[in-house]
């Protein structure tokens, strides 16, 4: 455990190096600027309309920041090289990949919970009342970035940084349209179809469970019965996936 | 080598500048054109239900885009040729995108009905509220306004205005217009005083709505 800690702390280092803090400065730059222009403009309902896109902006930024940063993470390492030297000593691959999980994962979390903190400060300031359901919200955001995490640490194990960032984008956008595609292919698809939809959407993550900026955004407590059901679903999802990761990485050639 | 770094770095900048002024001067020269388009694309607005699927689980920060665009939209036209034909589109799309959102209901109804003289578009999108949002007592409140002031129709009022008083949050005022409705359905003192609630409590738009309102009755 201490070896995959040490590996998780380095690339948080790693990370950190890429001035990642920036983004938490700009962020909260755009909200207090938002609370100040839209207000006027919303028709008595900014509070709701800042709360919206304060969510909607951290958990975009930090999904972005974690495939963009995730997908070169490994990468690096191999065409520097230092992953022979990490290798060599007394720790296996999965540990390494392990590792690299869960200090990307702690790190764009980190950074996520800082964004919801500056969020509810500006809300606070602008409008009165703490929105303390954002965090709610973000916790679940928090679970979704284990899976988005996971995705990108299983394509950086065997390809390229490109194709991990297209494939790990492309497993976002699918993991949310996962209904609708069960949904349409329920709509009178021959059951053939209809199997394979039921095939892909159990595959496929269901992001939608990690939803709650809606109700948050009117005032509504995530309740405690969902955040357990999302920790559930997403720890063994993502747990799932970088077992699969680890499988792969262990077989890879390096060159 | 500085020299040519230099070289090449002024060409550079000088390029990416050209580029974009040139961009701004395309702008600046379709913008009669772009001012059409943008009226002309409320007509292609697609519906909730595509919008939703395209947002990838953000509908409520896209329903505020929405929300906000149809708050331009009104008051663009309000200052010109004071038609509002796209409004009760622009307010299905937010709803769908968010029903939980109650504020549009609300204006849009009261838009549809005050300014297009369109009462029963304006009801039919606050029954949706409604059905959305059960326990809200201003749509339920809303719907008798609109039933009293619009239609006439004291006893739907009544018994809307009753609804709502049994909901929780209500103001107090709400029992009160419900007890009025229920006894004297038909006079129009019922909505002198309902347009004196929206004078006192409305936002800017709707207290010159209800001022307009007042004047026309003879109350102020």
């Amino acid at each position: 455990m201490s070896r995959v800690i040490a590996i998780a702390r380095n690339t948080l280092r790693e990370v950190v190096r890429e001035r990642v803090v920036l983004i938490l400065a700009l962020f909260g730059l755009a909200l207090v600027i938002a609370s100040q222009a839209l207000s006027p403009l919303a028709l008595g309902e900014g509070r709701k309309v800042v709360i919206d896109f304060g969510l909607a902006g951290s958990s975009i930024l930090a999904t972005l920041l974690t495939v963009f940063l995730g997908s070169s993470l490994l990468h690096k390492e191999l065409e520097r090289r230092t992953v022979y030297a990490i290798l060599a000593k007394p720790i296996r691959r999965e540990e390494f990949l392990v590792g690299k999980f869960l200090g990307l994962w702690f790190t764009t979390s980190m950074l996520l919970i800082s964004m919801a903190g500056i969020l509810a400060a500006v809300v606070t300031v602008a409008y009165g009342a703490t929105p303390w359901s954002v965090f709610g919200a973000v916790g679940l955001s928090v679970m979704e970035l284990s899976i988005v995490t996971a995705v990108v640490v299983l394509f950086s194990s065997f390809t390229t940084p490109a194709l991990t960032a297209f494939f790990a984008i492309a497993a976002v956008v699918s993991g949310h349209f996962a209904e609708d595609l069960r949904y349409f292919a329920s709509q009178g698809a021959p059951v053939g179809v209809q199997a394979l939809a039921e095939a892909v959407y159990w595959t496929l993550p269901h992001l939608g469970v990690f939803n709650a900026r809606g109700l948050v955004a009117h005032g509504i407590a995530v309740e405690p019965e969902r955040l357990g059901f999302a920790f559930a679903y997403g720890a063994l999802y993502a747990g799932g996936i970088v077992i699969l990761a680890g499988t792969i990485f262990r077989r890879r050639e390096f060159r | 080598m500085i020299a040519r770094l230099d070289r090449g770095f002024l060409v550079g900048f000088a390029l990416a500048l050209l580029f974009v002024t040139s961009a701004a001067f395309v702008h600046l020269a379709a913008r009669p054109r772009l001012e059409k388009v943008r009226e002309e694309e409320l007509l292609y607005y697609p519906s909730g239900f595509m919008v939703r699927q395209a947002t990838l689980g953000y509908e409520t920060a896209a329903a505020d885009v929405a929300w906000l665009r149809g708050i331009q939209y009104y008051g663009e036209h309000r200052l010109s040729d004071q038609k509002f034909e796209m409004i009760g589109h622009v307010m299905d799309i937010v709803t769908e995108l968010d029903p939980r959102f109650v504020q549009p209901y609300v204006f849009g109804a009261f838009v549809l009905a005050q300014e297009m003289k369109r009462p029963e578009r304006g009801l039919e999108l606050l029954q949706r509220g409604l059905r959305a949002n059960p326990s809200d007592w201003k749509i339920a409140f809303e719907i008798g306004f609109l039933h009293y002031v619009c239609r006439h129709d004291a006893a739907s009022a009544a018994h809307y205005f009753t609804l709502a008083s049994r909901m929780p949050g209500h103001e107090e005022y709400v029992e009160r217009f419900a007890a009025f409705a229920n006894q004297r359905a038909g006079n129009t003192g019922m909505a002198i005083l309902l347009w004196k609630h929206v004078l006192a409590t409305g936002n800017k738009y709707m207290q010159e709505v209800a001022q307009r309102e007042l004047r026309r009755l003879g109350a102020i």
